[in-house]
């Protein structure tokens, strides 16, 4: 564990995350205020906000999840890492578990650290309701599982797939799949996980008005167990593989 | 010319036509779904379909295409000892470079090509729209393959410096982005400095979004092509120093 933490410092990991934080903090706050709403003190909302944020997270998200997978595994693939942990006594599957924890955090901190960013901005732009602090919870929380997810699954794609291009090219497209999601019908978007994060909105337009919605808990829970059930599986299969 | 056929050999087992073919026409598709599902048709015909394909591709898929492309044809350089025989070999930096740069921006020109033909085909096919797209469309996507010439430079140089293969393209999403913010503030003058800004530039030509008025000026059209020949000088010179300069590694 401490060994994927010292990795991380030459593939200048702590870099991508901040680049993360910011993209997602500045998009969230400028797209909400530039809204036509938010030029008078008392049309300022957190639903604005909040809906800035269901915008930019599936924009940015994706792909640097993507990013910060392929790093932290491709090195693995360079330097023959694989043989060396498995001599140590560390098999492929329990590396990948590993690196699935090691970079967890860092999502983890990124993604509470984007949500607390955008609430501040709020507070100093004067957003004259009260805090949803229910809601705002519940959506960083559910945005969490929805980045985990997406991690998970591009940690076992570069480990099994050598040539980083198929990672990232997935990490693209699932860009795509996420933004466009909010339009998809629910039953589409709950297919592939990019689409929950559209599932998560915490705030959306309903015809023109921007309202506070109740992002999909449950389907956002199943999500969670089912890729962890998955996640296990699959790097229990790795360890059965020849290095 | 051999240099330039020596990369196109080295791309052969390479996946790269995946991103060539599946990225525009994973754009088109993925516009054309959400028209469908929304229940409506394109309004304005084509010019909603090129809105919907073209210019969202242009904001920062395009880019990332592009570096993803860069990555691919420096990745093999980059691996076992391929290094230090290119270091060594007889070809000059310069040749090195260009040749790279070249395929790189073949790729993203028959990228473009593709997305256009499948703008083309979706229109007629799943939206039925009367007649042909404007001709201009053709003109534009040819100003979009040149405007892509820069990037595919810049970008074979960060892949050349980068051993890894993700961190060139997380560059071009973050230079794709801070363009776009360029052009919203109405900062023509970065097509000038920014690469990215090029080619978001020449994908809103004349669709009247984002700092586009609309129509197609001469001006327009010069400060594409001047903004991507200046580029291009300059980020190949500023390459090839750079490579010269690079050595053996053990």
């Amino acid at each position: 564990m401490a060994n994927e933490f010292a990795k991380m410092r030459h593939l200048r990991m702590g870099l991508i995350a901040s680049v993360m934080v910011v993209i997602v903090t500045g998009l969230s706050v400028a797209g909400a205020a530039t809204s036509p709403a938010f030029a008078v003190p008392s049309g300022r909302s957190w639903e604005a906000l909040l809906g800035g944020m269901s915008l930019a997270v599936p924009l940015a998200s994706p792909l640097l999840l993507a990013v910060l997978a392929s790093r932290q595994v491709d090195i693995e693939h360079q330097g023959n890492g694989w043989l060396l942990s498995q001599t140590s006594g560390v098999t492929p599957g329990g590396l990948c578990r590993i690196k699935l924890l090691a970079v967890g955090i860092v999502v983890a901190v990124v993604t509470i650290l984007e949500s607390v960013l955008v609430l501040v901005a709020g507070l100093l732009l004067g957003v004259p309701d009260r805090v949803p602090a229910g809601l705002w919870a519940g959506y960083t929380a559910s945005v969490l599982v929805a980045n985990l997810v997406v991690l998970a699954l591009h940690v076992l794609l570069s480990a099994r797939i050598d040539n980083q291009l198929v990672g990232l090219g997935i990490g693209v497209l699932g860009t795509i799949v996420a933004v466009f999601a909010t339009a998809l019908p629910p039953a589409m978007a709950h297919l592939t996980p990019w689409g929950y994060y559209a599932l998560v909105a915490a705030a959306g337009y309903q015809g023109t008005q921007l309202v506070a919605l109740t992002p999909a808990y449950g389907s956002i829970a199943a999500l969670g167990a089912v890729a962890a059930v998955l996640f296990v599986i699959v790097t229990g299969r790795f360890d059965r593989r020849e290095a | 010319m051999g240099a330039v056929r020596a990369e196109f050999l080295k791309l052969k087992r390479s996946l790269s036509w995946t991103v060539v073919v599946l990225l525009p026409v994973a754009m088109v598709i993925a516009g054309a779904v959400n028209t469908l599902v929304s229940g409506s048709r394109p309004e304005d015909g084509w010019h909603t379909m090129w809105l919907r394909s073209v210019v969202f591709h242009g904001l920062f898929p395009l880019a990332i295409g592009i570096g993803i492309l860069a990555s691919l044809v420096w990745r093999v350089e980059h691996r076992g000892g391929n290094w230090n025989a290119l270091m060594s070999g007889p070809t000059s930096a310069l040749r090195i470079m260009a040749s790279k740069a070249v395929v790189v921006a073949v790729l993203a020109a028959a990228m473009q090509a593709v997305l256009l033909l499948t703008v083309v085909v979706i229109g007629v096919v799943v939206f039925a729209i009367p007649g042909l797209p404007p001709g201009r469309y053709v003109g534009v996507s040819l100003l979009i393959m040149l405007a892509c010439v820069p990037v595919a430079v810049l970008q074979s140089g960060l892949s050349m410096l980068m051993r890894s293969f993700a961190g060139p393209i997380a560059v071009a999403f973050l230079g794709a982005g801070a363009a776009v913010v360029l052009l919203l503030a109405g900062l023509d003058a970065a097509v000038f400095v920014i690469p990215y800004a090029l080619i978001s530039r020449a994908t809103q030509l004349g669709t009247g979004t984002f700092g586009d008025t609309g129509a197609i000026t001469g001006g327009d059209v010069a400060s594409i092509v001047i903004g991507a020949l200046v580029l291009t000088a300059a980020l190949t010179t500023a390459t090839t120093q750079i490579l010269d300069r690079r050595d053996t590694r053990t």
